[in-house]
């Protein structure tokens, strides 16, 4: 072995010990950034987070979720304005709490002449929260819970089992209270975790709950399956389940990758250069 | 669309008979009792101030809501085809419909004012603004009263346009109806009506419409007898007939089927529906100096654009029997469009032992 392939060598091995540190330091924040529909539930014992305006939502992390028209057979169900909405939630002494942010440039608030349509927001979740139901309100065989609220100040609790059987509780168990300031509607919904009686969602079920939002513009004439809806998504509570390390593999064996093909490319270069000599 | 087994009527899917009205223009006064017999009974609540389940309106006019003959619903296509697009349709606004107007009675009454009693500001639309204008020049102005109920019709786009089939043809007499249990209040029904007959309750939040009396058809009332539609009961000059379509016995058959002399309004909307018309038949025009001329007084291009073209035939037809009449022959489409007698004219309870 000569001085120059020595010299090769070694050169090619710091360069790419250089690549895959700075490879793997680079894919750290990467790998633990949240999975694109996982909306974590953070605990706030004692917090009293009805309010939408409550201090304690400034230290929830929120989520920001995209929404896109519903398919649906109502008239202009394309036409939908609202692209996003933030969402927040929070677990606390057994309150389950669901805060929507949205901007809006008209606050809707009547339906009391014949054109007028109230902004209004949903959040939707499966009956039994073991399997994911149809995400346009459900199926015959797997129902959807609603958390309806409009902005005329009125809140239901839905059940559904597929388009057109939305079907309000008597008893609603779901409270909401809105604020509207700057363009933005805030929406926190309050419900306790735990459930009593059929066809209501049982939110202390699982730690990966299957969640889907809806949001409505009045003022852009929308209303039933004319709206702006999210995909599934899920509430994580506490650390969730621990899956396969995927994405750490991944970026491992992309810094390998990465090393292999400078190191090559590096000796290939010297040992031309010396083939020159 | 299924044929009746008992006759050749063709009545909706699901639909064992099918209500139906006939109205004779000819004997409309405009006198606003249907329209008041009918709100009296079933919309003086709250939300339904504007609403009028029965309007009476002037033709040639916009009319009540006030343009909606272009207000879009129904369904497209030709006659024929299949019903299985809607036409988009727009929800009238409030002004459309005419918002009550303030008075100045305190000042009258109270301040010692003494202008005459007229509305305040903003009295620029209302049901019946144009009530009698009509069309035309003098000596040959013309116009005529439209009644209009909910035409219970038998492809309904209403019904189609409900995401939450919230509205339903009533399987035993075709009564189409808001089930306000499931209505969401999201007035695609009002937008999908082409005759805008559906009403969105700015109280209640839900829409309704006329239900063609059907808690009197069904003896409801307190002495459990029968009774035909209030607008049709109440109506001074009795120009309403109620039955079924497809009772074959009944005079609404033979006018609608036999003598082809009731005809829809604007069937090119395609919802086919079952309130019937005898299309208005004026005299004829006159010179400057009163002669009559054999003009027809209102354009029957106008009456065409109302009732199809099935309006020159049935108007002939009329004219061909009247002229029997006068020549001393008898006709039956002559006394039927006659009928003096409740038992003939309002025929509710042929179907009930079925």
């Amino acid at each position: 072995m000569t001085d120059d392939t020595v010299r090769a060598l070694t050169t090619a091995l710091v360069v790419g010990a250089l690549v895959l540190c700075s490879t793997v330091a680079l894919a750290s924040p990467l790998v633990e950034a949240r999975p694109a529909h996982e909306i974590p539930v953070a605990e706030r014992p004692g917090a009293d987070l009805a309010d939408p305006t409550a201090e304690g939502w400034t230290s929830v992390p929120a989520s920001d979720v995209a929404l896109s028209s519903a398919p649906s057979s109502v008239p202009n169900a394309d036409d939908t304005s609202i692209e996003r909405v933030h969402v927040q939630a929070v677990r606390s002494d057994g309150q389950f709490y669901v805060r929507l942010q949205w901007d809006d440039p008209t606050r809707n608030v009547s339906a009391g002449t014949p054109r007028q349509f109230t902004d209004a927001a949903a959040v939707q979740f499966p009956v039994n929260t073991s399997s994911r139901p149809p995400i346009a309100m459900g199926g015959q065989d797997n129902r959807v819970n609603v958390w309806y609220w409009t902005g005329n100040g009125g809140t239901q609790e839905l059940l559904a089992g597929g388009a057109g059987s939305t079907t309000p509780f008597t008893s609603p168990t779901v409270d909401a209270n809105a604020t509207y300031g700057n363009g933005t509607w805030t929406v926190v919904y309050a419900r306790d975790v735990a459930t009593e009686g059929a066809n209501r969602t049982d939110l202390g079920s699982t730690d990966t709950l299957d969640v889907a939002f809806a949001v409505w513009n009045g003022g852009n004439d929308e209303r039933a399956g004319r709206k702006a809806v999210s995909e599934w998504h899920y509430f994580l509570t506490g650390s969730g389940p621990q899956g396969p390390p995927y994405q750490t593999l991944l970026w491992t064996l992309a810094g390998l990758a990465i090393v292999t093909v400078v190191g090559v490319t590096a000796f290939g270069v010297l040992r031309s250069r010396g083939g020159g000599n | 669309m299924s044929t009746n087994e008992e006759t050749n009527i063709n009545v909706a899917d699901g639909v064992d008979h099918q209500v139906a009205m006939v109205m004779d223009l000819n004997k409309c006064i405009g006198c606003q009792t249907c329209t008041i017999a009918c709100k009296d009974l079933w919309t003086e609540g709250g939300g339904t101030d504007y609403m009028y389940w029965n309007n009476v309106e002037t033709k040639p006019g916009e009319g009540y809501p006030r343009g909606w003959e272009d207000s879009g619903g129904g369904w497209q296509g030709e006659q024929g085809e299949a019903h299985t697009d809607r036409q988009p349709g727009d929800i009238p606004s409030r002004e459309e419909y005419g918002r009550p107007w303030e008075f100045n009675h305190s000042e009258i009454m109270y301040e010692g004012s003494d202008e005459p009693l007229r509305p305040r500001d903003g009295a620029e639309w209302g049901p019946n603004w144009d009530e009698d204008q009509g069309a035309g020049e003098y000596p040959n102005s013309y116009y005529f009263y439209l009644p209009r109920i909910c035409n219970h019709c038998t492809h309904p786009s209403c019904v189609e346009a409900c995401p939450r089939q919230a509205l339903y043809k009533r399987e035993e007499d075709g009564i189409v109806l808001v089930d306000q249990e499931r209505c969401r209040g999201y007035r695609y029904c009002v937008e999908g009506c082409p005759y805008k007959k559906v009403y969105y309750n700015t109280v209640s939040k839900k829409s309704e419409k006329c239900i063609f009396c059907y808690p009197r058809l069904e003896g409801e009332g307190p002495d459990g007898e029968t009774y035909a539609p209030a607008c049709a009961e109440e109506c001074p000059p009795q120009l309403r007939l109620v039955g079924f379509l497809d009772d074959e016995d009944g005079p609404i058959y033979k006018l609608v089927e036999e003598y082809e002399v009731a005809l829809p309004l604007h069937p090119e909307f395609r919802t086919q529906p079952n309130v019937y018309y005898i299309p208005p038949y004026a005299p004829g025009q006159h010179t400057e100096d009163g002669e009559s001329v054999d003009v027809d007084r209102i354009p029957r291009e106008y009456l065409r654009d109302l009732f199809g073209d099935g309006v020159d035939e049935a108007l002939n037809t009329i004219e061909r029997e009247r002229q029997r009449v006068r020549q001393g022959a008898d006709s039956e489409l002559m006394e039927l469009l006659q009928h003096k007698n409740p038992a003939k004219q309002y025929r509710l309870g042929v179907f009930d032992d079925d």
